[in-house]
C-alpha cells in the first residue's frame, strides 16, 4: 500500500509527469526558437532547463487579480480542474511498462471523454470572465476543439481496431507483444492525429482561441497569477498527454528491444515522445495561424473523410 | 493490481489534492495587492468595454453539437466493431462517407438561399 502511495506520487506518478511537463516545455521553447534563429532560455540551470519551472514559480508569485465581473466559482475552478484533469489523463499512458498506472477495458473512449471536457473548461473560463475578448476566445476555442475532436477518435479507433481492444495498455502489450507497431497500418490516422493534437492543443496553426494580435490572450486574457500558473501548467502536462498518447498508440509505447528490463522501457518511450515533440514544435514553426473558415473547413472536408477512409482501409486489411 | 491506489477515483482524488496545494501555496506567497478601479475593471486596451456578457448565436453552435454528436456515436460504433472486422463495419463507414462528401455542397446551397 505504502509503495503503491510512493509510486502515484513519485516515480512513475506525479513528480515524474512534472519534470517531464516542464522538461517538454522547455525542449518545445528550445527547438522552435533555433528554428527560427533564436537561442531561446539560456540563462535559468544548464542551457536553461530551470527555466520553465522558474517561470512556474514566478506566476504563483505574482498577485491574483480577479475583476469584479467574474463569475467566481467558476473562474476560480477553470484551472485547478484542467491541471487536476491533465494530470489524471496522464496516468493511463503506460510509461514504464506495457501497463500504465491505472487502466481499464475501455480507457480509450474515457480519454476522448477527458479530452472533451478540457475542451468545454476552455469554453466555460472564457464564458466566465466577461470580457469580450474572452467570450469571443472561448467560442472559437470550443467550435475549434470539439470539431476536431471527431477526427482526432476516429485515428484513436484505428489502433483499437488492428489490436482488438479498448484499452489503451492492452494497445500497448499487443503491440509489444507482436513487434508490428501501429503506425504501419494506420499511417493516415497517425498523420491525422498529429494534426488534430495540434488543434486540441491550440498551437500555432491553429492558435485562433488565443490569436494575440486580435484577441489579447483569447479565453485567457482575465486570468493572472496563481490560475495562469496553474493554466499554463496544465498546457504543459497536455503537451506531454498528446506526446504520450500518440507514442502509445501508433508507435508502439515503451516497445523496444530489451523493453522487459526496467529502465529501458522508459528510455524507449523518452526517445518516441522526444521526436512526436520535435515534430509538433516543427510544425509550429513551420505554419502561419490558419483563418477561421480554413479552420473548420479544413477539419469537416479533409480530416474526417480521410479518417473515415484510412477505417474503411482498415477493415478491408484485417476482414 | 487490484489495489485501490491504482484506481481512478483515487487517482482523481490525488490529482485534484495536489493542484489545490498548488493554489493554496500560490495565495500564501503571492502579494495581496490594493483593490483599484482599473484592476476590478475587466481588461481592455484603451477603449471602454461595460462589463457585460456577450450575447452570442447560439443557432450555429446547435448544428455543429448535432453533428459532434452523430459524429462521435459513429465513432463509437466504428470502435466496438474490433470484434469483427470486415465488409459490414466498412460498408457502414462507407455510406458515412458519402454522407459527409453530399452534406457539404448541400450545406453551400442553404448558406446561398
Amino acid at each position: 500500500m505504502i509503495i503503491e502511495i510512493l509510486k502515484l506520487l513519485i516515480i512513475p506518478g506525479i513528480f515524474f509527469l512534472f519534470t517531464l511537463a516542464l522538461f517538454y516545455q522547455w525542449l518545445d521553447r528550445r527547438f522552435l526558437a533555433r528554428l527560427q534563429n533564436r537561442r531561446g532560455p539560456m540563462h535559468t540551470g544548464s542551457h536553461g532547463t530551470l527555466q520553465p519551472l522558474a517561470d512556474f514559480i514566478k506566476l504563483l508569485a505574482k498577485e491574483d487579480i480577479e475583476p469584479e465581473a467574474v463569475d467566481k466559482p467558476v473562474f476560480r475552478g477553470v484551472p485547478i480542474l484542467l491541471s487536476t484533469i491533465s494530470i489524471t489523463a496522464l496516468f493511463f499512458i503506460p510509461i514504464w511498462g506495457v501497463k500504465a498506472f491505472v487502466h481499464f477495458e475501455g480507457d480509450l473512449i474515457f480519454m476522448t471523454f477527458l479530452m472533451t471536457l478540457i475542451a468545454i473548461l476552455a469554453f466555460l473560463g472564457g464564458w466566465s470572465s466577461t470580457n469580450r475578448f474572452s467570450t469571443i476566445g472561448g467560442l472559437r476555442a470550443a467550435m475549434q476543439t470539439l470539431g476536431y475532436e471527431v477526427p482526432l477518435s476516429l485515428a484513436f479507433i484505428g489502433p483499437a481496431i488492428v489490436a482488438k481492444s479498448l484499452s489503451i495498455s492492452k494497445i500497448v502489450e499487443w503491440q509489444a507483444s507482436t513487434g508490428i507497431w501501429a503506425i504501419i497500418l494506420n499511417p493516415l490516422g497517425f498523420g491525422i492525429a498529429i494534426i488534430a493534437l495540434l488543434a486540441e492543443l491550440e498551437k500555432v496553426p491553429f492558435d485562433l482561441p488565443e490569436a494575440e494580435t486580435e484577441l489579447v490572450a483569447g479565453w485567457q486574457t482575465e486570468f493572472s497569477g496563481r490560475k495562469l500558473a496553474l493554466l499554463r501548467f496544465a498546457f504543459d502536462l497536455e503537451l506531454v498527454l498528446a506526446a504520450g498518447l500518440i507514442t502509445s498508440l501508433f508507435l508502439g509505447g515503451p516497445a523496444g528491444p530489451f523493453y522487459n528490463i526496467p529502465w529501458v522501457g522508459v528510455i524507449w518511450f523518452f526517445i518516441k515522445t522526444t521526436i512526436v515533440v520535435l515534430i509538433l514544435s516543427n510544425l509550429r514553426g513551420l505554419f502561419a495561424r490558419f483563418r477561421i473558415d480554413q479552420m473548420v473547413s479544413g477539419c469537416w472536408k479533409y480530416l474526417v473523410p480521410l479518417a473515415i477512409i484510412q477505417i474503411i482501409f482498415l477493415q478491408l486489411v484485417l476482414g | 493490481m487490484a489495489s485501490i491506489v491504482s484506481t481512478l477515483p483515487f487517482v482523481l482524488l490525488v490529482s485534484l489534492i495536489i493542484t489545490l496545494i498548488f493554489y493554496w501555496i500560490g495565495g500564501k506567497i503571492a502579494p495581496k495587492g490594493t483593490k483599484t478601479p482599473g484592476k476590478l475593471a475587466p481588461y481592455a486596451c484603451g477603449e471602454d468595454f461595460p462589463a457585460e456578457k456577450l450575447q452570442m448565436n447560439v443557432q450555429n453552435f446547435f448544428i455543429y453539437a448535432v453533428y459532434f454528436m452523430i459524429f462521435d456515436i459513429l465513432a463509437f460504433v466504428l470502435a466496438i466493431s474490433f470484434v469483427n472486422p470486415g465488409l459490414m463495419p466498412a460498408f457502414f463507414a462507407i455510406i458515412t462517407l458519402l454522407a459527409v462528401i453530399l452534406l457539404l455542397p448541400l450545406l453551400k446551397l442553404k448558406q446561398k438561399v
